[in-house]
């Protein structure tokens, strides 16, 4: 190193110096009186607010969740081992806050938002407050962009829009984190920001979640926020606080951002062990009494603005983990009537074969038609008909043989629905092919083709379309809805590709 | 009933010792532990008595002060500091507790109640270490 770069180094850190002021005061600082399960209860720190941040003498960081007459309640943010009876508290005058950057993009990030993945520090001196109030009713505005999933089932029948916030609830192991890795997957070259929150998750499917996404290229526009189970529960309290506020962050730069909560029944449990340890009333399921709104006020900050206040979204797809399918559990049903919808995934159709198992009887999306493009809106009306008439026969169907004509094509029908719905994971569609082969199926073109052999009808036909249309997907990606010339292409392109196929197999 | 708080109690039992002679008083005493024993209070008599101690000074207008400095306090530091924390906090009394404790370098600390003021260039140079690793 040479003498200037020596000079300038000293020159900084006398300007630094400089600019540092310190002005002294007198501090309203507390007394540690117990400390248990990463909850440590503190006499003193007269005049601290309820979420401020406060510091033990070992440099531990805490958060003040009660505030009661004689002692405060606070919670411990990471390692509680070394903090003794008799430390000294002190506060810091600040709402938790967690730093923001875009540095903060493809890496991964603990429940405080500093990087876990030894990738080196991020630099910023941009912080956000974890919690903030949701933006109000002026600021908004409809949702009415699609956010694309690449899966058929969702994109046709429960879509999903920008700023909306859409349930993904189901038993374990029947994909719930599958479709979220998916939509992630899919977002890639669509201008939108994603940010997947992992919360009591085990290292290792983290670690896998994050190994898949690196290798569909999704991390250069996404970030892991994670609270592993090893870790204390106030960390997987704060965590998908964080992650909304980094979502904020980017929101406020006008961009859109997907936020995935994976899962939100495990927040419920850790603020469950927070809260009985704060010697809080339980409530059903021993629950206090404000999991209602630990869950409303982080799903309601998912919005979409509008231009006057600076554009940008977020959507959020929670997910909850049901047992045994029970719908009616406290948690499910809070979530269920505070998002704009749900993905029901069962069971049963996932030992069947159908995957992704979405229930779409149950499923339901309340503000998302409006975000589908008018193209995909034309084919799915009728798919949905389809498909709900199909269940209704599917039941009594088993039980005679003598069906009249009009209730076997329904059947038939169904039946091909229910397969193109099928799709295997890692394997997104493009909206224009979905549309393509949602209208061979509506339009009846499928109807002769045998069940077995839809799905390979269905990507040839794709590839067929692809090499061979001129103005059918053009005008469905440009314009998105086709033209009167550009559905006879299709139609003829169909007919042509459906002979052959006949023929050949 | 509501949860009863240290200070509430001790607030109780100061009101009650006030004005009694000798024989009230040992019938009060009686039953003071008799009621600590039914609420299963007695194991916290220590914080119930550090708080009936900071209500007899706060009625006397006595505080404690605890004054740590990194040497010995000169004469004069002292009464200056006596003067000043008798216009701080308003007291008729100090009862100053001084503690010598070389890591602190230079400067001094006081602790009063909860309060503390921290002058220490340990301190300082702490919180200078913060601005400039920040």
């Amino acid at each position: 190193m040479n003498n200037n770069t020596n000079n300038t180094i000293v020159d900084n850190l006398k300007k630094e110096i400089e600019n540092f002021s310190l002005k002294v005061k007198g501090e309203k600082t507390g007394r540690v009186t117990e400390v248990f399960d990463g909850i440590a209860k503190v006499s003193g720190l007269r005049d601290v607010k309820s979420s401020e941040m406060v510091t033990f003498s070992g440099g531990e960081v805490g958060v003040v969740l009660n505030l009661e007459e004689d002692t405060v309640g606070i919670i411990i943010l990471g390692d509680f081992s070394k903090i003794k009876e008799g430390d000294t508290v002190s506060p810091t005058e600040r709402i938790l806050e967690v730093p923001v950057s875009e540095m903060q993009i493809g890496r991964v990030l603990n429940a405080l938002g500093n990087p876990i993945d030894g990738k080196g520090e991020i630099k910023t001196d941009k912080t956000y407050p974890v919690e903030k109030v949701a933006p109000g009713v002026v600021t908004r505005e409809s949702v009415n962009q699609p956010v694309s999933t690449g899966i058929k089932a969702i994109d046709a029948l429960i879509p999903v829009g920008r700023g909306q916030r859409e349930l993904i609830i189901g038993d374990r192991q029947t994909g719930k984190t599958a479709i979220a890795i998916d939509t992630i997957l899919n977002q890639k070259g669509q201008d939108m920001i994603c940010v997947y929150v992992s919360i009591g998750q085990k290292d290792s499917k983290l670690r896998k979640i994050q190994t898949r996404l690196e290798e569909g290229g999704a991390m250069d526009y996404t970030i892991i926020v994670s609270a592993g189970s090893s870790e204390p529960a106030a960390l997987s309290y704060i965590a998908p606080y964080t992650g909304v506020a980094i979502a904020e962050s980017f929101m406020d730069q006008g961009k859109d951002v997907l936020i995935i909560y994976d899962d939100l029944s495990k927040h419920a449990v850790a603020y469950r062990e927070i809260s009985l340890l704060l010697r809080r009333p339980p409530g059903r399921e021993a629950y206090p009494g404000d999991v209602f709104y630990l869950h409303s006020r982080l799903l309601e900050r998912a919005c979409r603005r509008n231009k006057e206040y600076g554009g940008g979204s977020i959507t959020a797809l929670p997910i909850i983990e049901t047992q045994a399918g029970d719908l009616s559990a406290y948690i499910p049903t809070n979530v269920i009537s505070i998002t704009d919808g749900q993905i029901f995934l069962e069971t049963d159709l996932f030992y069947k074969g159908v995957r992704p198992a979405v229930n779409v009887g149950f499923s339901v999306s309340r503000v998302g038609g409006s975000a589908q493009i008018k193209a995909m809106k034309k084919v799915a009306g009728t798919l949905k008909l389809d498909l709900a008439q199909y269940r209704e026969l599917e039941a009594f169907a088993q039980f005679g043989s003598d069906l009249d004509e009009g209730t076997k094509q329904q059947l038939e029908r169904g039946k091909r629905a229910v397969e193109m719905l099928k799709q295997p994971q890692y394997a997104p569609v493009l909206t224009e092919h979905q549309i393509v082969s949602l209208y061979a199926l509506v339009k009846g073109y499928m109807d002769n083709v045998e069940v077995a052999k839809i799905k390979m009808f269905e990507s040839g036909l794709i590839e067929y379309t692809e090499n061979n249309s001129k103005l059918f997907l053009k005008q469905v990606r440009e314009k998105k809805m086709w033209e009167d010339d550009g559905e006879e292409e299709l139609k003829g392109l169909i007919t042509d590709f459906k002979t052959n196929f006949l023929a050949t197999n | 009933m509501a949860n009863l708080s240290y200070n509430d109690i001790a607030r109780a039992i100061y009101m009650g010792f006030k004005n009694k002679d000798n024989q009230e008083m040992s019938l009060f005493v009686d039953n003071t532990v008799k009621f600590l024993t039914r609420k299963k209070l007695l194991s916290k008599s220590k914080n119930i008595l550090d708080k009936l101690e900071a209500l007899m000074n706060k009625d006397k207008g006595l505080i404690k002060a605890r004054v740590s400095t990194a040497e010995k306090m000169t004469d004069i530091f002292k009464k200056d500091l006596n003067l000043f924390l008798l216009k701080k906090y308003n007291a008729k009394e100090v009862e100053m507790i001084e503690i010598v404790d070389s890591q602190h370098i230079g400067g001094v600390k006081i602790e009063v109640d909860d309060e503390v003021i921290d002058m220490t260039i340990a301190n300082k140079l702490k919180k200078l270490q913060t601005h400039l690793t920040r």
